[in-house]
């Protein structure tokens, strides 16, 4: 059963409300699109780490997968090309792990997905679908997991939210991985972003710690 | 030296104070999103002293001061100065070496020496913690530097430890399962490294469970504080009873010929011996 969000305008105002959320608002547009699932309950990361059942690659070959991603729910105030975040919630459960050792790791948002070679049909207020390209340069590898730097996460959506991402095997376990700006399918149209303006840093993020 | 060197100087060091001042609000309008704070505010520093010490250098001359001929004329005057100003200089040169070494930053979480809490600044001569009852404390730097420093959010994961305790009449199994799947419910309770739920010893009073979780170290101390609570409201749910410390005592009475309870013959015989003694057991 998921909590309803009402916008309601009293007077020259709006009012937005959810379970226990209640802001008052100037008369504004206000967008509602999905966002990078790394803020609930609280924002202490800004990677997500996407398990998936084990795939091996062959040597120089390169695959394309789809897995299933958490998605949180964005609502943005618009005024002109000026936004301002609101809120976000989801109705997806959100789990944390650590990718690494507790010295030098990163803490990640985990989910486990399992794999398509297509586009899999989604809960679409609770997940997304991304798309994954694997190239592995080298020798024999075993994938099963994907770690991604979500402050340069592209989400593209229209029934359902989506994203591209590719990862480039440099060795048993090494890899970097990146999001690319791109829908998956035709007619998508590009989510508001609550990182845009911290990024400063390259868009990639090395994988050292193993890749299953 | 004359009053217009004098004014000369003190309108260039003024200038370079002005200076320096725009162009750390400059750089923190600018830098603020791109920046962590820490990094900031040890950048600004360094620009704001190195401004203000070229404009000062400047000035010197104007006030009849040569700085080279300054730095000649060490000898004695610095032996002097350096000996009356050995603490700063201690302090400076600690704080330096603390910038360039950073065993901690601004908003971490330390324990030095005596003093815990979160790092509010690190200054050249000074660290100003604020405890967490919120005190405001400063710690020269030379103390800093040659203190134990315990740095709680340094790694980016921390772990914690609860016993519980059941009774010895309960399903210990039963009970590591629902702490268990507390402990999965919880976001911040990490995957990996897995959580360690087992039962530790065989106690007094109850059989001790261990459990261990490592979480987020930015919010270690919520993930503790929430996750004993739910742990003991789900163990309570199960019907797993958490009990009180406890002594199981045997009462042992006798009968005497017109058949009334009296304590135990030995106990007769401890309270002949001791006058004092007049409890049963």
């Amino acid at each position: 059963m998921f909590a309803p969000v009402r916008v309601e305008r009293v007077g020259r105002r709006l009012v937005y409300e959810r379970e226990g959320v209640r802001k008052i608002l100037p008369d504004c547009e206000i967008v509602v699109n999905p966002v990078e699932p790394v803020n609930l309950p609280k924002n202490v990361t800004r990677y997500l780490m996407v398990e998936f059942p084990p795939i091996l690659l062959k040597p120089n070959s390169s695959e394309t997968i789809y897995l299933k991603f958490p998605i949180e729910i964005g609502v943005f105030a618009k005024q002109g090309d000026k936004v301002t975040v609101v809120d976000v919630f989801s109705y997806e459960k959100p789990k944390y792990t650590l990718y690494g050792s507790p010295r030098r790791g990163v803490v990640c948002r985990w989910f486990f997905s399992d794999v398509w070679y297509e586009i899999p049909e989604v809960d679409r207020l609770r997940h997304g679908v991304m798309r994954l390209d694997i190239r592995n340069g080298g020798d024999w590898v075993e994938v099963g997991r994907v770690v991604l730097d979500c402050y340069a996460m592209k989400i593209y959506y229209d029934s359902f939210a989506s994203c591209w991402a590719e990862m480039r095997v440099l060795g048993k376990s090494t890899a970097v991985t990146d999001f690319l700006d791109r829908p998956i399918a035709k007619g998508m149209r590009k989510a508001l972003e609550l990182y845009t303006a911290r990024r400063l840093m390259g868009r990639s993020f090395t994988m050292e710690w193993g890749l299953v | 030296m004359n009053v217009t060197g004098f004014v000369t100087f003190a309108l260039l060091t003024a200038f370079g104070i002005v200076v320096a001042r725009l162009i750390s609000v400059y750089l923190k309008r600018t830098l603020a999103d791109r920046i962590p704070k820490n990094e900031l505010n040890v950048m600004l520093r360094v620009i704001n002293f190195a401004v203000v010490s070229v404009f000062v250098l400047t000035a010197l001359p104007f006030v009849g001061v040569n700085p080279t001929g300054l730095i000649a004329a060490g000898g004695f005057a610095g032996l002097v100065v350096g000996f009356a100003s050995r603490s700063v200089v201690a302090n400076l040169v600690s704080g330096i070496f603390l910038m360039i070494e950073r065993p901690i930053r601004i908003g971490d979480q330390v324990a030095i020496g005596d003093v815990a809490g979160f790092v509010e600044d690190v200054q050249i001569l000074s660290t100003i913690i604020r405890t967490y009852d919120g005190l405001f404390v400063r710690i020269p730097n030379e103390r800093v530097f040659t203190s134990n420093i315990t740095n709680l959010t340094a790694n980016p994961v921390r772990r914690f430890e609860y016993v519980v305790g059941i009774s010895y009449s309960d399903d210990a199994e039963r009970a590591v399962e629902v702490i268990r799947r507390v402990v999965e419910e919880h976001p911040f309770a990490l995957k990996e490294p897995e959580p360690q739920i087992f039962v530790d010893e065989l106690g007094e009073s109850s059989v001790n469970i261990v459990v261990r979780v490592w979480s987020p170290s930015a919010v270690w101390y919520e993930v503790k504080t929430e996750l004993l609570w739910k742990i003991k409201v789900e163990l309570e749910k199960a019907g797993i009873e958490i009990p009180f410390p406890q002594r199981v005592v045997w009462l042992r009475r006798d009968r005497d010929e017109l058949g009334k309870d009296v304590p135990a013959r030995e106990d007769r015989g401890n309270n002949d011996q001791d006058s004092r003694g007049g409890g049963e057991r």
